[in-house]
Parts: structure tokens; sequence; C-alpha cells
């Protein structure tokens, strides 16, 4: 998994025209994260196990980026340094990747329900 | 599975009418035989609040296995958003403080009054008991409450109430599921309870939504998980579902937003109903008239009103005249602003607005400004200008209760007047709306946390509940800081009570 990811980079800085998580269209009308377009090569199951519709849990995104607590965010976009949401006083470990985060379309992360000026939708 | 609990119905009558009675059972039986389960487990935990967190902690450390569903994408339910404050009479800092003469049964003595003849005086003892043993359990797991700080909240007689550091009872619930994954806790997110599978009144396991999305009912897809030692029903309020609690209490309009997490929906509730569990009190569900529209869940409204009721007014924007004694209870309170009205029936959110000039620096203050869920205003003119207030009458208001703090009299709503300051400008406004907060009703347990059936009024089997979901113990009126109490004390006595049912 190391490997795609210096892959992805390498990718990343040669097309140069998309920051890493941004929504593109990959293939079919699917849309998904620029940085992630090395895994769509092999269809679905980069993520999915089994059918695309089937349930998809956090591995799929620990298994490159790691948990929660170790992924790095520029805290420098922060509200505050309090409303870290790698670093929540609700949720911390607790929260699923996917409660914030969406592969095929943008979200408001879980925590904009109650703050509503802290975050965008990503 | 409604369509089990029919089938068996069916055959049992057809059986009944074949051959008599005692053909019943093997029918029973040879239908239950066939149930195709995807997976087996132990003990198994609907929801992840303080409740949910509490029994699996507790009944892990007993010996019980545990699997903990937990709908949302998030761990914690409500616990995780709540204000953090948790009542525990003789805790170290009350002591420390020279309050020495708490006790559980003080605590409960206050609950009783509040709860106005309608609530479990046995079942709050029970749970107040179990106080101490909750937090200690709290301070064990690395839980951080704020230093030195024990003070008296609402409808209590003593300083009984400490608060977490962060604020809110997330402080729990992330210490708790970090020490039940270190302990080998099995947590799972996104698995909705769609059914329950049952053998008469014995819960034998339930049907579960498995990579469910909220709110979307036709993500994921349906395994059958049956749970050996019994399922514990952990899953909260249902303040959420604005169809059922319109049905059991009619004065809470859909106008009224909510302090919940989006997913206190109750729906555990209502599939225990249809297996034939009891609900009682399940209108008394408690409205905070603190809300404000301009934030989600409870937000900072509250606190800022704090100040609000004391040094300042609330208008009706439509009128620009006073509505109410802002220092009266909560249903005085409450009915006098969901009156403000526009005429096409849609809210006119009440404005309430003080001097800003003697708050400066008070976070209560600077962090409602910065969410813009309250506003700095200059003057008159440009609060009106903004809220669309007509500025005449909003003037002449103002110079009335200036002079009515002079004449500490307030002819008006007989206010009392002692807190009240003359307003002058610049001004801090925010708007309110009430919202809804606590489900005091829903299912009947005994003492043990065992679900009792609308049948038989005695207990089912397997099946347990604690926490918001269930009803009958605080009655008319939960007192601040004891819901945190009630979750984490039942999670010292629901693996007791599993143990001896085994």
């Amino acid at each position: 998994m190391k490997k795609i990811i210096f892959i992805i980079s390498v990718v990343f800085i040669m097309v140069g025209y998309a920051n890493a998580g941004d929504l593109v269209d990959i293939k079919n009308g699917i849309k998904g994260r620029v940085n992630h377009e090395a895994l769509y090569e092999s269809g679905c199951n980069g993520c999915h196990v089994g059918s695309a519709r089937e349930y998809v849990d956090d591995s799929a995104c620990k298994d490159c980026h790691g948990s929660i607590n170790d992924i790095e965010i520029d805290v420098s976009q922060l509200k505050m340094s309090s409303a870290n949401p790698h670093e929540s006083v609700h949720y911390n470990q607790g929260a699923s990747c996917i409660a914030c985060h969406a592969e095929h379309q943008t979200k408001k992360p879980v925590c904009s329900e109650c703050h509503r000026t802290w975050f965008e939708e990503m | 599975m409604n369509d089990r609990r029919s089938f068996l119905k069916k055959s049992a009558g057809l059986a009944a009418v074949a051959t008599g009675m005692a053909t019943i059972l093997p029918a029973h039986a040879n239908t239950l035989s066939s149930t195709k389960w995807d997976e087996e487990v132990d003990l198994l935990i609907i929801g992840s609040g303080f409740t949910g967190q509490s029994v699996a902690v507790n009944a892990n450390r007993a010996g019980i296995k545990v699997t903990v569903l937990e709908k949302m994408q998030v761990i914690g339910g409500n616990s995780a958003i709540n204000g953090g404050w948790f009542a525990v009479p003789r805790n170290p800092i009350q002591l420390a403080q020279g309050i020495t003469d708490d006790s559980p049964a003080e605590l409960v003595k206050d609950q009783m009054i509040a709860a106005r003849g309608m609530g479990n005086e046995a079942m709050l003892t029970r749970i107040a008991e179990k106080a101490l043993p909750a937090y200690n359990m709290c301070i064990e797991a690395g839980v951080k409450f704020k230093k030195d700080f024990n003070i008296q909240v609402g409808g209590h007689n003593k300083a009984r109430a400490i608060r977490l550091e962060a604020g809110t009872g997330g402080g729990i619930t992330t210490k708790l599921y970090e020490a039940g994954v270190r302990e080998g806790v099995d947590y799972r997110l996104q698995h909705k309870v769609e059914d329950f599978i049952m053998d008469g009144d014995e819960i034998l396991g339930v049907v579960v939504r498995k990579g469910y999305r909220f709110p979307n009912e036709d993500t994921g897809h349906l395994v059958r998980i049956r749970a050996r030692k019994g399922v514990v029903l952990a899953s909260g309020g249902f303040a959420r579902n604005m169809k059922l609690r319109f049905i059991v209490d009619p004065s809470l309009d859909p106008t009224l937003d909510c302090t919940n997490q989006l997913g206190a929906t109750g729906e555990a509730t209502l599939t225990a109903m249809n297996h034939g569990a009891l609900p009682v009190h399940m209108n008394m569900i408690q409205t905070g008239h603190w809300g404000s529209p301009d934030e989600g869940g409870f937000g900072w409204s509250n606190a800022l009103l704090s100040i609000g009721w004391h040094k300042g007014i609330a208008v009706n924007p439509t009128t620009g005249k006073r509505i109410m004694d802002e220092r009266a209870d909560r249903l005085t309170c409450s009915a006098a602003i969901m009156a403000c009205r526009h005429k096409d029936g849609s809210p006119a959110y009440p404005l309430v607005f003080f001097n800003k000039n003697d708050h400066l620096g008070d976070d209560r203050v600077t962090r409602a400004v910065r969410d813009e869920m309250a506003w700095e205003m200059e003057s008159l003119e440009q609060l009106a200008d903004k809220f669309n207030v007509p500025l005449k009458q909003l003037r002449s208001t103002v110079e009335e209760w200036n002079q009515y703090v002079i004449n500490q009299k307030d002819p008006d709503f007989n206010r009392k007047m002692d807190s009240a300051v003359k307003l002058e400008g610049p001004f801090v406004v925010s708007r309110v709306w009430p919202k809804v907060h606590y489900c005091m009703g829903g299912l009947k347990t005994d003492l043990d946390g065992r679900v009792i059936n609308s049948s038989t009024l005695a207990p089912m089997k397997k099946l347990y509940a604690a926490g918001e979901v269930t009803g009958g113990v605080h009655g008319h009126a939960r007192l601040s800081s004891c819901a945190c109490l009630e979750g984490l004390a039942m999670g010292f006595i629901i693996p007791n009570t599993i143990k001896a049912d085994a």
C-alpha cells in the first residue's frame, strides 16, 4: 500500500492541476478523489470487497492513510486549535472516516451538524 | 421479523384447529430451528452512549463476551455531544469543598420532587448508589473532569454536579470506547437493528442492517445475529422522531428543533413495543425554552441566555414588545416564545438582547458571536433593521423597560428585578425558539433492567434496557446531570442481571 501512495504522489505531482482530495470524474460517470486515481485502475476492488454496493469499512482508508489520530491535517485551516476533527472531544477514535469524508461525492462533516460555521463541505 | 411473528401465530392457530393445543410447541420449535443465523455472539448491546459503553465495559470485565452495535458513523450516540454534567454524591471534589452531608438518598429526594409523583424511587436509589463506582470507572479509564469543579445545578439541593474538562459527554464516551477496544469489546458502526427474532417473549437475536448509512434506509444489507446471552437496548431516546413525538405530545410542533444527535429516532423502542415490551410515560418529553434556531444541537444558546434572561429582555420581532417574564420557568417561557408567529404561522423567533459592554471578554458571548448564533448591534436602529422589528415600538419598549429598572418593578410581567439593568447600546442579540431535549418515557423495566412484557406484566426473557430508552424512572422531569449518572450506573447493574439469568 505504501507503494501505491508513492505512485499516487508521483502522478499527482505530474498532473499538478488539482489538489489532493479534489473530486474529479473518474470514468463512466463515477466521481472519485484525484489522489485515488491509481486505485481505480484495478476497478472497484481497490476499496470495495466483492460488490461495489457492499459495505466498505474504514480499513479501505486506514491501510494507506493510517488511523485518525495519526493523520496530520493542516491545522492552520482550523477555526481554532480545539476544533481538530482528527482529535475530536466528542468522538476521537470512535469516528469512522466516512462520518466526514466521502469518496464519490462531497460530504459535510458530522461536526457541522452542530458547529455550522466551522467546517466546509469536502 | 413481523413475518416470523405472524407466521408463528398463524401456524399455532392452524395447529390448534387441527389437533388441539398440544401441537403448538412442536410447530414452534420447527420454525425456530429453521432460522438461519449469519453470526452468533454472546451479549449484544444496541447503542454506544453512556449506557451502552458502561454495560459493555462492565459486562466484558465480568467475563461476558460483548458486541456493541451502533447505527451511526460515530461512537457515542447523544452522550458524545451532551453537556458533560455528572451528578455524583460524595465525589472527592465535593468532599474537599467541605460538603459532607450529601448521599445517594439526598439526590433521590431531589429527583422525586422533580418527578412530581411519577418517579421510581427504588430505581433512582439503585442508580444513585452506583454513582461513585461509575465515577471511579471514568477516572480509571483516563476521563478528565474540570479541576476543583463541583457545583449546584437546577433542582439539586446540594453542589454535587461535576463536569467534564472537554465540556461534553464525549470526554467519557471516547475514553470508555478506547478502554473497551483495549479490553476486547467488539464495536461495530453502521449496524442498524431492524427487528428482533423472538421465541415467545424470549429474544433470540436481531436482524441488522449492516453497512447502514444514516438516514438512507435502503443502504447496507440485512444479516441475522444470534445473541446467546441476550440483548441490551441502550439505544437512547426518540426526541428526533418528529412523527412519534408529535403523536405522544401534540404541543411539540414541527417548528421545534432538537438538541439531540440526528440518530435519536427511537426505532429500537418501537421494535421492542412491537414484540410486546411495555412503554410508559411516552408523552413526558423535556423541552428547553433556551434553544436557538441559529445553531445545531444544544449549542451555546443556553449559556448565552443565562446572561440574557437576567440582564436583557425578550422581544417579539413582529410587534417590538416584550413577551414574558424572562426569568419565569421553562413552561411559561416556552408558551410565550412559541406564541410569536408570522401571519402564515411560521416562527417569528423572539430576540433576546443585553448590553455588550457589560460582558466584554465573557466566553459565553465571544463564542456565540464567533459562531454566528449571536450578533453585536451598535444601536436599536441597527437591531430593528437587521431583524425587521418596528423601530418606534422597540424604542418605547426599551424606554419603558429602563424606567421599570429604576422603579425596580415590572408592571407588564411582574418579573423579579434584582438582576435587571438599564439597556443601552451596543447590544448582543440572539434569537430563541424551544428545542426538544430528553425523553423521560420509554420501555418499562424491572429494577434489574429486564424489559417488562405488556401482556403478562412480567419480565421478558433475555431482553434488557437501560438509559434514555427506558421510561418511568425520572417521572415528569429528569434533573440536569442525571442522564449521565443513569447510563453509567446501569452498566454496573445489567451485567449482574445477565449473570443471574444465565
